[in-house]
């Protein structure tokens, strides 16, 4: 059985649909990801399954409850960390931790969540003098007081330092490893296709496409990106003779295309080359991404590794 | 059970961090008390009439600030939505932060009743009535607070909310300005506002008749809260997000609103003499009860007090002497120690007069000083000259009640004592309500009693008033009304204390030493009016 389940969810704010007919699966022990630019509803998606919203319409089953019909069963057994969260600037970790531990009926004890958490040394400090890091870990800390079975984790890498960034990364390959669901959304992408077992790619409120990295990848598309510095710049009419070039995009002596057809490509633009006299720098040849799946999926524009 | 007393640890612990909290939760009551106690300073019972103000400013800051602005700030910082992930019910997290502001405001009222207690207020009259008013009060405003809480979007307009209310309540609305010199539609509106409902409801337990003589006040304070609590449970937010203008759930404000128009209709309702009657009951002064007459009495008396519009006319005045003016007091055998009669000194033995008949000159040359009256041009007790002319209007108003005293049923009583201090009422009432009448209707009194009393009688009469001003009933009070005074609450102490410094200055006349007919105040040997000179300082220590 499915540890959640999501079928046709729709939440609508005013004119717009943030999630309109959103359904997938998430099983028992992975680390799912919802994968989508800015705005793309996986937010919204997230706390109806949480209880943060209620869903115009859908279907929602955690750990096989509906958690629609009884959301106080359901969080007792999810843990969660929201994209913002804050305390009082006065409290100190030891002290939320206590606190959060009253609302459940099975709690951890605050003590073991101090020290697996790493902020043991701070546990007694006020809320507003931790950094952003220590912030990130007690609010981790605080999604698994209740011993969860599930972890939801909206966005939470961002804003963090790179350093910070890593530790959390491994502390979430640590959550699947001790046999916990996560449910990750995240803009990410390297931060997506490193952590999660499977994906689902939501833009516009709607999933475009749901499976394993590598899945969605060959499944997508064998276009690969060809990428070439010659001696002296190509003339791009002189491309026009080649066969399979999409994309075309020349900046001095580094020009870059896209095809499905690599040798044929390849041979004729050599061919092309050779006849001119003109010299290859460098030349590579580089498989599809997750990025490139993504921006084909959804039409975003890259910006470095985040969308 | 474990969630509600773990919030409120917490809610409690971490008000108490807040430094700015703990500015506005347990020092602006401080300064209030204090503000009030330099204020007030010549009553000779420090505070004891104004706790009822004091308590409520403290309880609607704390309930109407304070309360809100947590509630708002922690909501914008999306705690409560963090809260709200957890299995925890709301009423379980709105119920400990509405018990922690009240032990919050529960303790600020007790450091203020402590601070008050060391400024030389007696115990309240009736302290664990005061508890239960206290309760009252809380549950109205914090009501009132969770409202504000629900309807505020962010921490500004929380406090823009809340001067919107703390200001008409404070001003207009029987909080800080007695009713009883407010104009009439103040009062009247003062009915559809919580605050005049908690200092009549506290007073009473402090000074007054107790919780009892209240329920109308308290029946309007819990229904005032449970107004406010309905309407913020049905408009209940968890995220900043949702803002309160694209919310549903609007229309609950209403039932907030309907609270507050069903107790001032009930007040309505229920008369203005009710509400008056109510007003002077709940504002009796502490005053030990009236000895039996085998035992002549110690009495003290209360300073008439000041109202603000007084106190700042004191405030412009010449600074007044060091010496603090007393009460009139007879005293022989020393009563009983009580709260209100810690202040009395023992006074050399001098004759104790049973009754009126036994007064004699002599006690009146020992006891009275007739030249530290307050000025007759001044604001308490003001007598106009004979040489002035009042308004048309107020002519007219004076001549109609110059015709109608000598029908008038309390000044026809069979106990000339009772009769006389029935006609000083006439004076003193439009002198507590500083009305345009008040400086000529002394005149249509003088002329009653001296018609009315032989002269000899007269002058023990006014003496014995002077001497006993919390003796006899004040029921006259209620038929004042009928010679066109203007109709509201009115404090039945002031009353009485103007009367019997009336009284003094009708003696004065009486005996030659106030000439008639000139402007005392000026180069007539009274002191210029500063306000504390003359309360209660025309009667020997």
């Amino acid at each position: 059985m499915p540890s959640v389940t999501v079928s046709d969810l729709r939440k609508q704010y005013d004119d717009v649909v943030a999630a309109d007919g959103v359904s997938f699966e998430i099983d028992r022990g992975e680390i799912f990801g919802l994968l989508g630019p800015n705005g793309s509803g996986k937010t919204t998606t997230l706390e109806c399954i949480i209880g943060l919203r209620e869903p115009d319409r859908g279907e929602i089953k955690v750990a096989g409850i509906d958690a629609r019909r009884h959301p106080r069963t359901v969080k007792e057994r999810i843990g969660a960390v929201l994209q913002t969260t804050s305390l009082q600037d006065k409290i100190t970790p030891r002290e939320a931790l206590t606190l959060f531990a009253s609302f459940y009926l099975k709690a951890a004890r605050p003590a073991d969540l101090l020290e697996r958490f790493g902020i043991v040394e701070k546990a007694d400090a006020p809320f507003d003098s931790l950094s952003g890091g220590q912030r990130q870990r007690l609010a981790l800390a605080l999604a698994f007081v209740s011993n969860p079975e599930l972890v939801f984790l909206d966005e939470p890498t961002t804003g963090l330092d790179p350093q910070s960034r890593r530790e959390l990364h491994a502390e979430i390959s640590r959550m699947k490893t001790d046999g916990h669901t996560v449910l990750l959304t995240t803009h990410y992408i390297d931060e997506a296709e490193r952590l999660c077992d499977r994906i689902a790619i939501i833009d516009r409120g709607r999933i475009i496409a749901t499976g394993a990295p590598h899945e969605l990848i060959a499944g997508s598309t064998t276009y690969q990106s060809v990428s070439l510095a010659t001696a002296t710049a190509i003339d791009p009419t002189l491309l026009a003779a080649v066969p399979g070039i999409d994309d075309l995009a020349i900046d001095g002596t580094r020009t870059t295309f896209r095809t499905a057809t690599v040798s044929r490509t390849l041979g004729g633009l050599l061919h092309e080359l050779d006849a001119r006299g003109i010299d290859v720098v460098d030349l590579r040849v580089k498989k599809a991404t997750l990025e490139d799946v993504f921006i084909r999926l959804t039409d975003s524009g890259p910006r470095e590794h985040e969308l | 059970m474990r969630a509600f007393l773990q919030h409120l640890a917490a809610s409690l612990r971490l008000h108490y961090r807040n430094k700015m909290a703990l500015i506005y939760g347990y020092l602006f009551p401080l300064i209030f008390l204090l503000a009030f106690w330099v204020l007030y300073r010549y009553e000779s019972v420090p505070l004891v009439r104004h706790m009822g103000e004091l308590l409520t400013v403290s309880v609607l800051g704390g309930a109407c600030f304070g309360l809100p602005t947590t509630m708002v700030s922690e909501r914008e910082r999306g705690i409560w939505r963090r809260y709200r992930l957890a299995p925890v019910s709301t009423l379980t997290l709105v119920s400990s932060t509405v018990a922690a502001r009240y032990i919050i405001l529960i303790t600020a009222g007790l450091l203020q009743l402590a601070a008050a207690l060391g400024a030389g207020m007696p115990l309240p009259a009736h302290p664990a009535g005061l508890f239960g008013a206290f309760a009252f009060v809380s549950f109205a405003f914090i009501g009132l607070g969770l409202v504000m809480a629900m309807m505020a979007d962010n921490v500004p307009a929380v406090q823009a909310l809340g001067q919107c209310i703390f200001l008409p309540m404070l001003i207009i609305g029987g909080i800080a300005v007695p009713l009883a010199i407010l104009p009439e539609w103040a009062q009247h509106f003062s009915m559809f506002f919580p605050g005049r409902y908690a200092v009549e409801s506290l007073q009473a337990c402090v000074n007054g008749a107790g919780l009892g003589a209240v329920r109308f006040q308290a029946l309007a304070l819990v229904i005032i809260g449970a107004g406010g609590c309905i309407a913020a449970s049905q408009m209940f937010r968890w995220d900043a997000q949702q803002r309160f203008s694209r919310r549903s759930g609007k229309g609950w404000l209403a039932v907030a609103l309907a609270a507050w128009a069903i107790v001032g209709l009930m007040s309505e309702y229920r008369g203005r003499g009710a509400a008056r009657t109510t007003a002077a009951r709940t504002a009796a002064p502490v005053q030990p009860q009236a000895p039996p007459p085998a035992e002549p009495p110690r009495v003290v008396t209360t300073q008439p007090a000041l109202s603000p519009a007084e106190t700042r006319a004191l405030s412009s005045s010449p600074p007044p002497p060091k010496e603090r003016p007393a009460p009139p007091r007879v005293a022989e055998k020393p009563a009983p120690k009580s709260s209100a009669t810690e202040d009395a000194q023992p006074q050399p033995p001098h004759p104790v007069r049973s009754s009126w008949q036994e007064v004699t000159i002599a006690d009146i040359e020992r006891d009275l000083i007739f030249d530290r009256l307050p000025s007759d041009q001044g604001i308490v007790t003001p007598i106009a000259g004979s040489d002035e002319d009042p308004d048309p209007e107020v002519a007219d108003h004076l001549e109609y009640i110059r015709e109608m005293l000598p029908s008038w049923q309390p000044g026809k009583v069979a106990d000339p004592v009772q009769r006389v201090r029935n006609l000083l009422y006439v004076a003193a009432v439009p002198d507590v309500q500083q009305t345009p009448i008040e400086r000529f209707a002394p005149h249509a009194v003088y002329e009653r009693l001296q018609h009315d009393i032989p002269k000899d009688q007269l002058i023990k009469i006014l003496y014995w008033i002077a001497v006993h001003p919390t003796d006899g009933d004040d029921a006259a009070v209620d038929q004042v009304w009928a010679l066109k005074f203007q109709s509201g609450a009115i404090d039945m102490q002031q009353v009485r204390d103007r009367a019997a410094i009336y009284g003094v200055k009708l003696l004065g006349r009486l005996l030659g030493k106030i000439p008639e007919g000139v402007r005392p105040g000026s180069d007539q040997g009274q002191t210029p009016d500063h306000r504390a000179d003359g309360l209660g300082s025309h009667v020997r220590q």
